[in-house]
């Protein structure tokens, strides 16, 4: 079996990376504690670890709070460059420092690429833009610790020269074990090489006694030994191999100018065939398509179509764009049409809950809800259909919330309301009501038949305390009516329908 | 080509015309839908052809209140449906162009399933008459709960409406301003709901397969307890009311000893 040799291409300052460049001092503060400083800060003498306010006071400097997000995302575009040279790529994050990286096992493409010096150079080549780490070693965790070194990468590095090169790692580096790191300068280890030595004595298992089974495992991992340094592991944990992002991609392109939107049908029709060919053979799904389409001086207009369940077949995607183009004008006459699905996920990995409580399956007519949901919508706009749902809150006004027609709602009522009448029919700004002549009126005069449900709350940000009453108009109309204790006014803000 | 076109369709005219299904016949129930979702009212049930409220077709409510200037239709309307409502078990409630905002809490109370109840706005009379035909045509949509919008409807939209009521399976309701009562409809079932003190009084004007043009009496439907004044409070204003007389009575007495 040949020896396995493991990249890490560590991004240096990568918090600070991701966000734009500037002159003037910048921080990027994590736990209000700074984890990457520009030059200009540094300068003005910010370290690493050094809290908000006192980096703010020495240097004046622009503070970002860390975007672990894009941080992630720009890994992901490196990642992908990358995929062109070795097919094991993963991504590393710390847990305990911002330090992130990309660790690539690179022994299978040396020939491929004429050596590992000239590999080695094409791959930072590729990733020129940003300060990058590197180390080279036979294990990964070897390689990570080691780029913190940068020892120049030459083409004879062999296990014995990474072993040599470890053991003159402090202790303190091991970031990720900050319990064992402890222990161990307790004891008196003050490098790697300590740890080795300890082994060769006594053998991996006076570290498990001491410190865990699983440090015990990581200096396994790290120095690529089973239970002294002699013998070597038997089995090499397995290479992640790197899966680039799936998307579908089609075009067409068109013999003549298409003018009517009844001509694109067909077309459309087709390319959605292949969408779900495509889907099926490789038993993905997907909710989102979005069609582009183009003249010959490519202007271009955009249609997003989106289920709102993960769809494997092509019959409501095509039925929603077909409810899209009807509302629509083509302003130009279209010569080529695209049609992108970016996030395409496993059909598989959809979780279906088991029905045990035998009612009805909530996503009957899930199909024909979809389509009468983006009839209307396209004709009404986007928030003229919704649900309502129940929020617990006091303030009737906040007690209800707005959900989208796929949504569960929640409708569970606590005991506290259960017991009086509320009314079915709320106005979102309640009517102020008159009182002539000690008699309380609205359109008519009312008269209140049960309550009072005192509500108070929110003595933390505005104070409520309502007394709430139904009143019974002169026409009969049940009208949910309340003093503003502190106001000391009354207002109408429902009514009983049922 | 015109003429002979025209000559078959004189002849048939009159049975072309009854065979169709939405020809009124007088009581001739022939052509009324025979399907009836259970009102939960025995009182009304008895008034209904069928026994209970009309399924795919029209159903007209008129309600006071949309006409005066406060612009708010509302009477009593989930107290009067919601019984057949909670009876459906499958699709969805919808609520074109409600008139105020459906209160999540008050509508749990009333038993209507939430995740089943969809509200749909459409304020411009063009859009709402989109969006009704193109609910009560859609399967899913098992109940639907309309208010017309500010523009009356016509006699033609009405029919459009009805047109699509007949496509389709469902409870549909259409509520009206009472004013529109003089109007006529090709609702299948049109009714007048009145909340007074004590009942939510039904007359049913006009009920396809039926003759009965007026009825004597409306149907009286009970209300919630908690919407009647409760004995508490009556009692109290009733004793304080007596003891004051009876105080009156005794000092009139007494004068009256004194003297």
């Amino acid at each position: 079996m040949k020896d396995r040799l493991w990249l890490v291409l560590r991004l240096v300052d990568l918090p600070l990376w991701i966000f734009p460049p500037h002159e003037q001092a910048v921080c990027v503060l994590e736990k209000r504690r700074v984890i990457a400083a520009n030059p200009a800060a540094i300068e003005a003498g910010v370290h690493k670890g050094m809290d908000a306010t006192t980096a703010q006071l020495l240097s004046n400097c622009i503070i970002y709070e860390r975007d672990t997000l894009q941080e992630q995302n720009y890994l992901n575009q490196c990642a992908e460059h990358l995929y062109a040279f070795t097919p094991y790529i993963h991504i590393n994050r710390s847990a305990f420092t911002p330090d992130s990286g990309l660790i690539l096992e690179i022994s299978r493409c040396l020939k491929l690429f004429g050596g590992l010096e000239s590999l080695c150079a094409r791959l930072l080549s590729t990733l020129t833009d940003l300060p990058i780490a590197y180390g080279l070693a036979h294990t990964e965790e070897a390689a990570w610790l080691l780029s913190y070194d940068n020892y120049s990468i030459a083409e004879g590095d062999d296990r014995a020269l990474f072993i040599h090169r470890l053991n003159h790692i402090p202790i303190e580096r091991l970031f990720d074990w900050p319990d064992a790191q402890e222990s161990l300068k307790r004891m008196g280890f003050l490098t790697l090489g300590d740890i080795s030595h300890q082994i060769e004595r006594q053998s991996i298992s006076a570290i498990k006694k001491r410190l865990g089974r699983d440090f015990a495992d990581f200096i396994g991992r790290l120095f690529g030994i089973a239970n002294n340094l002699q013998q070597t592991a038997l089995f090499d944990k397995p290479r992640q191999i790197y899966q680039p992002k799936e998307f579908f991609f089609d075009t067409m392109q068109f013999d003549y100018p298409i003018t009517h939107i009844d001509q694109l049908h067909a077309p459309i029709e087709q390319m959605l065939q292949q969408l779900g060919e495509y889907l099926r053979k490789r038993k993905l799904s997907c909710q989102k398509i979005t069609w582009r389409f183009f003249d010959i001086h490519h202007n271009s207009h955009a249609i997003n179509v989106h289920c709102a369940a993960p769809q494997t077949t092509w019959k409501l995607l095509y039925d929603l764009t077909h409810i899209q183009l009807e509302n629509q004008q083509l302003s130009f006459a279209v010569d080529a049409i695209e049609l992108t699905c970016q996030q395409l996920q496993s059909s598989q990995e959809k979780n279906n809950q088991l029905n045990f409580s035998g009612r009805r399956n909530k996503n009957h007519g899930g199909d024909d809800l979809a389509l009468l949901e983006a009839k209307l919508k396209a004709r009404l706009g986007e928030q003229a259909i919704f649900k309502i749902s129940y929020k617990d809150s006091h303030i009737p006004e906040q007690a209800w919330d707005k959900r989208s027609a796929f949504e569960p709602t929640e409708q569970q009522l606590p005991t506290a309301y259960q017991h009086a009448p509320h009314p079915t029919w709320l106005f979102a700004t309640p009517f102020p009501a008159k009182i002539q002549q000690q008699q309380l009126s609205w359109r008519g005069q009312l008269q209140l038949l049960t309550g009072p449900e005192r509500i108070e709350n929110q003595w933390w940000a505005t104070p409520t305390a309502r007394d709430y009453y139904m009143a019974i108009r002169e026409d009969g109309l049940r009208v949910w009516v309340y003093e503003d204790l502190l106001e000391e006014k009354w207002f109408v803000q429902g009514v009983f329908a049922g | 080509m015109t003429s002979t076109k025209a000559k078959p369709d004189k002849s048939v005219t009159l049975e072309q015309v009854l065979r169709r299904g939405d020809v009124w016949r007088g009581q001739s129930q022939r052509f009324v839908p025979h399907a009836a979702l259970d009102t939960g009212y025995q009182e009304l049930n008895k008034r209904l052809l069928n026994k209970g409220w009309p399924l795919a077709s029209l159903l007209e409510i008129g309600q006071l209140g949309a006409s005066s200037n406060n612009g708010l239709a509302t009477q009593a309307e989930w107290l009067l449906f919601a019984p057949a409502i909670r009876q459906l078990k499958e699709g969805y409630t919808v609520l074109l162009n409600p008139p105020a905002l459906p209160f999540a809490p008050g509508l749990i109370q009333a038993g209507i399933d939430l995740d089943r109840l969809l509200i749909v706005d459409a304020k411009k009379k063009t859009d709402f008459l989109a969006s009704f035909t193109e609910l009560a045509r859609a399967e899913v949509c098992t109940a639907l709960m309309a208010w017309q919008p500010k523009q009356n409807l016509n006699y033609t939209e009405l029919r459009k409406c009805q047109l699509a009521c007949a496509d389709g399976k469902g409870l549909y309701l259409l509520f009206r301003p009472l004013s529109a009562q003089q109007q006529s409809s090709p609702a299948a079932l049109r009714l007048r709901a009145n909340l007074s003190a004590d009942f939510l009084e039904i007359h049913i004007f006009k009920q396809k397969g039926s003759l009965n043009q007026v009825e004597k009496s409306p149907a009286q439907l009970p209300l919630p307890r908690s919407w009647l004044p409760t004995a508490p409070h009556a009692h109290l204003y009733r004793t304080t009311h007596e003891a004051d007389i009876t105080s009156a009575k005794k000092i009139i007495d007494l004068k009256r000893n004194l003297l």
